[in-house]
């Protein structure tokens, strides 16, 4: 079995208490609910034809959307509920790049999602002190992980490349994301 | 017909009586720690669905240890590996899906997933002192019957499994388990996507998924085990 130990002592992000944990999953749903936002009002119905991909797929875009505002939405009132730390702000992001095509869009859609299942993945021993924390945090997990499967057969690639999936921690998810982020405008829980 | 599927009731009610009971013999730790954790959430908003029906202290007398979990998983990791083994020979093409990947291999890898899960966590409760679950004998006649219903069937047994890992996380003790659990619950979330997708549903239905207790799964799971 891949029990992957993952280091407890963390650097840049603090999984010390729930809040924590939660702002650090909250950093990424905000990167990711950005990304499908500005990214749809980038691309159009048209530009999806154009890429040879149907109304459909921009459809589908748009409930994932809607799924990273929601979980961000939720995030932001439980962590405001717990009262320990205000909950973290949407940043400042550098997109350019991946909203250069309607497939580089496609692409990094499915790099941030696999990402996202990794990094809740080796962030949910954290929450294990608090039962309907982590189950929360779990029920959101599997629907990243449904979001990374379409986005990766969408881009050819396996929807479910092997039998496990990776766990990353959360300094690796960090590093990982930072390229995207307006270091100097975002903060990073 | 008749007689096998009076049988399959009468194991799920057994099994129910047999959780039922375990909940009453930790009835008393239900009470005590259930006022607290009322009064912490109480402000709280709902996260998805999950907490709708049951508290963590009614499932927590479900499970009395990680062995527990990890044979519950077991049990639903032979179910599926099972009926995708048997059930795929039967259909000899099942055409092609929309990203264009014949579903035959698609669904040939997702067996092979459950294979490899099936093994793992075998190993896992072997090397923790437990006694694994065996594959057991299942009635996928009906699930068999056509290619919808193969498929049909494919698709609730990967939303149930998701369900299912979801509601037993918490129950897991082990920070390394946790993660492991994690790491193929994930793979089952995939699969649901993409046999959702198959049978024409959406592949994210919600922005959360559920967590359901064991015995909910059993509910769904238990007609398909013949013994």
């Amino acid at each position: 079995m891949a029990v992957r130990a993952i280091p407890a002592a963390q650097e840049v992000v603090d999984v010390s208490t729930p809040t924590g944990v939660l702002n650090y999953a909250l950093t990424l749903e905000h990167l990711e609910n950005a990304f499908y936002r500005d990214g749809l009002d980038e691309f159009d119905d048209a530009d999806f034809e154009d890429a040879g991909f149907d109304a459909s797929v921009r459809e589908r875009l748009a409930e994932i959307g809607e799924h990273e505002q929601a979980h961000v939405d939720t995030l932001t009132e439980v962590i405001t509920q717990l009262g320990e730390e205000d909950p973290v702000e949407e940043g400042s992001y550098l997109f350019e790049d991946a909203f250069a095509d309607v497939q580089t869009f496609l692409a990094t859609a499915a790099v941030f999602e696999n990402t996202g299942v990794s990094a809740y993945q080796g962030a949910a021993q954290y929450l294990q002190e608090n039962d309907e924390l982590l189950t929360a945090a779990l029920n959101i997990h599997s629907v990243e992980a449904r979001h990374a499967a379409y986005l990766n057969g969408l881009t050819e690639v396996s929807a479910f490349p092997a039998a496990t999936d990776t766990p990353l921690a959360p300094d690796d998810v960090v590093t990982a994301i930072t390229p995207f982020l307006d270091t100097e405008a975002t903060p990073v829980a | 017909m008749r007689p096998l599927h009076e049988r399959f009731l009468a194991e799920i009610a057994a099994e129910r009586q047999r959780l039922s009971r375990r909940r009453l013999v930790g009835g008393s730790a239900k009470l005590a720690g259930g006022g607290a954790l009322a009064l912490s959430l109480a402000g709280m908003p709902r996260i998805g669905r999950a907490q709708d029906d049951a508290t963590p202290e009614a499932e927590a007398v479900q499970f009395e240890s990680d062995v527990d979990v990890l044979n519950f998983a077991l049990t639903l990791e032979h179910l599926e590996n099972s009926f995708y083994r048997d059930g795929l020979p039967l259909f000899e093409d099942l055409g092609t899906d929309g990203f264009g990947f014949s579903i035959t291999e698609q669904i040939a890898a997702i067996q092979a997933h459950e294979q490899a899960h099936v093994d793992t966590l075998t190993t896992v409760i072997t090397d923790l002192g437990g006694t694994p679950v065996e594959e057991q004998t299942y009635n996928f006649e009906d699930a068999y019957a056509s290619e919808t219903a193969f498929l049909e069937t494919a698709m609730a047994l990967e939303n149930t499994g998701v369900q299912a890992y979801n509601g037993a996380g918490a129950f897991i003790e082990d920070a390394d388990l946790l993660t492991a659990a994690g790491s193929i619950v994930s793979v089952e979330a995939r699969h649901a996507s993409y046999l959702n997708l198959i049978n024409d549903a959406s592949p994210f239905p919600d922005a959360f998924d559920e967590a359901l207790t064991a015995d909910e799964v059993l509910e769904i799971a238990g007609p398909f085990i013949a013994s």
